[in-house]
């Protein structure tokens, strides 16, 4: 069900992320994913579409390694992460920034330290990156809250602190899941050209989301998710 | 405040944290006194064989059938100095033995209205001792109700008493580190289970499971240097104090309980080896029980 076209860059540079025939059921439930195939080319920047409940954030799970097809293939970085052992599972992740839908900040540690947490796991130590981190999360707007703690911020505000640890450790690969569902347009806008910008400096982005008009006003390639299947809608296509 | 000071997964608000050091003191305190006993016995024993080896005592009641013992002293010095190896033989003063007697029986007591036996004292060469059941026949011609005491069976007594003890001691710092090990399992596994969604966040953001590993030896390492130095200064206060009752009362014949060099290093070493095996454990427990984790 592979509709990215003639499989476009799988020659120059190389491909990140190929889905092969790849399905996903929770237990013993109906498929949530069913024979999902696309190939995501190093450096580009996709929007991910589909109903609520189609299965874009359990799609993303699986290219984050949280969870595995129960069929299918799955290659990573040209490596099949079948194969993976936790070490090197928790290497690739180290290259994968994910902005989770339901934020996942650790309510003990500042806004501060649960950004500066994917430098400190790949054992970036030095407190000089603290000004790095400061600058980020200003960027962000979060200036003032640079001490604060999680259960103390507004949902928007948790939200850029999401997507500042995210991008802080320059992945190759971000994945960001309706990262702009809390903020408003003109927050939303800034956090886009934030992942533009990341995008310039190579980074591959993915962007799950319900907003169509972020959608229009951004021109990118579009993964839709939908019951007949997924579908990649170039820029200038009809859209759905 | 710094950047990375503070732990990823949140361990020092939990429940562990809090009673961990009291169990470790009470094991290390338990463990600290039977290593104690052990060594303080083995020196006691040491310290009396040193004292008795080469020497033995005759006894020789003093009255035989209303014949003084004196005649019969005479003959058996005689024997033993014509004994090969022996390099002195003396019968004791009765003021001497008085001096001994006194702890047991007090100052009051006259020796001249009791009916204690002459003593002869005898110092032989170790090295080439006379043959003790010639000896013992030889006197029993002269004196039959003398008795030749070589100490050896009342060594030998104390010494697998001390071997007890040491066995008794050896076996409660077994069963004591059997008790960390399991303490320190079932305390960890309970931390990763109730901090479970921190630790799949980590894992998430490409922690690997040593990284996790090492936030609870952290955690484990603090409680456990900590609860371990306080059980062991209980420990030295205990065996303080039981010196100073001990002191002043001879009559238990114990070689002063003071601790010597190697007793500090065994001691010190013990807060030392419990953090080391409770934070392998740890170590051990989070890697065996995320290994198992899909
Ligand atoms: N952990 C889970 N266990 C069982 N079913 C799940 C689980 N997570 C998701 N699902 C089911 O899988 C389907 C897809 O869910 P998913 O969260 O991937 O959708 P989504 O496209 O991200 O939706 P939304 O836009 O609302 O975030 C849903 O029907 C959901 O009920
Ligand atoms: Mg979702």
């Amino acid at each position: 069900m592979s509709s990215c076209g003639p499989f476009p860059s799988a020659s120059i540079g190389g491909i990140l992320v190929r889905f092969e025939d790849v399905s996903l059921r929770y237990g013993g439930g109906p498929e949530v994913l069913g024979g999902v195939s696309f190939l995501l080319a190093p450096g580009s920047f996709h929007f991910m579409t589909g109903a609520s409940g189609a299965g874009k954030s359990s799609l993303l799970s699986m290219i984050y390694l949280a969870r595995k097809p129960s069929n299918g293939r799955i290659h990573l970085f040209d490596r099949d992460v079948a194969g993976l052992t936790r070490l090197e599972a928790a290497r690739m992740r180290r290259k994968i920034g994910v902005v989770f839908q339901d934020f996942r900040l650790l309510d003990h540690l500042t806004a501060l330290e649960n950004v500066a947490l994917p430098l400190k796991i790949s054992g970036q130590r030095d407190e000089k990156v603290r000004h790095h981190v400061a600058e980020l999360l200003a960027w962000v707007g979060l200036a003032e809250h640079l001490d604060s703690y999680p259960p103390t911020l507004s949902g928007g505000q948790k939200q850029r602190v999401a997507i500042a640890r995210a991008v802080v450790g320059r992945p190759n690969l971000l994945l960001a899941d309706e990262p702009t569902g809390n903020v408003d347009d003109r927050m939303a806008v800034r956090l886009l050209y934030l992942f533009e910008e990341l995008n310039k400096l190579g980074t591959t982005i993915v962007i799950a989301t319900h907003n169509d008009s972020l959608v229009a006003r951004f021109d990118h390639p579009v993964v839709r998710l939908a019951d007949s299947g997924v579908r990649v809608d170039r820029p200038g296509r009809g859209r759905a | 405040m710094r950047l990375f000071g503070k732990k990823d997964v949140p361990l020092d608000g939990d429940a562990s944290g809090r009673f961990l050091p009291w169990l470790v003191a009470i094991m290390v305190y338990l463990a600290a006194l039977a290593l104690i006993s052990a060594l303080t016995m083995s020196r006691a024993v040491g310290h009396w064989q040193e004292g008795l080896s080469g020497t033995l005592t005759i006894q020789v009641p003093q009255e035989q059938g209303g014949e003084k013992a004196g005649a019969a002293l005479d003959r058996i010095l005689k024997l033993l100095l014509t004994t090969p190896g022996v390099r002195e033989a003396k019968v004791m003063e009765p003021d001497e033995i008085e001096r001994l007697l006194q702890p047991w029986l007090g100052a009051a007591a006259s020796l001249a209205e009791l009916p204690v036996p002459a003593l002869v004292s005898v110092t032989f060469n170790p090295a080439a001792e006379p043959d003790f059941g010639v000896l013992a026949r030889e006197v029993a011609k002269i004196s039959p109700e003398a008795v030749v005491d070589t100490h050896r069976a009342w060594l030998g007594k104390v010494r697998s008493l001390a071997r007890s003890v040491q066995w008794v001691a050896l076996l409660v710092v077994a069963l004591i580190t059997g008790s960390a090990i399991l303490i320190v399992t079932f305390a960890t596994r309970m931390g990763l289970s109730v901090h479970g969604p921190v630790i799949q966040l980590l894992h998430l953001i490409g922690a690997h499971d040593s990284y996790i590993a090492s936030q609870f030896q952290a955690h484990v390492l603090t409680f456990a240097l900590r609860g371990g130095i306080a059980g062991l200064l209980l420990a030295i206060a205990t065996v303080f104090a039981a010196g100073q009752t001990l002191k002043g009362n001879e009559a238990l014949l114990l070689p002063d309980v003071a601790l010597r060099p190697l007793d500090w290093t065994v001691l010190l070493l013990l807060p030392v080896a419990v953090t080391l095996v409770a934070t392998l454990t740890a170590r051990v427990t989070v890697l065996r029980t995320l290994a198992r984790m899909p």
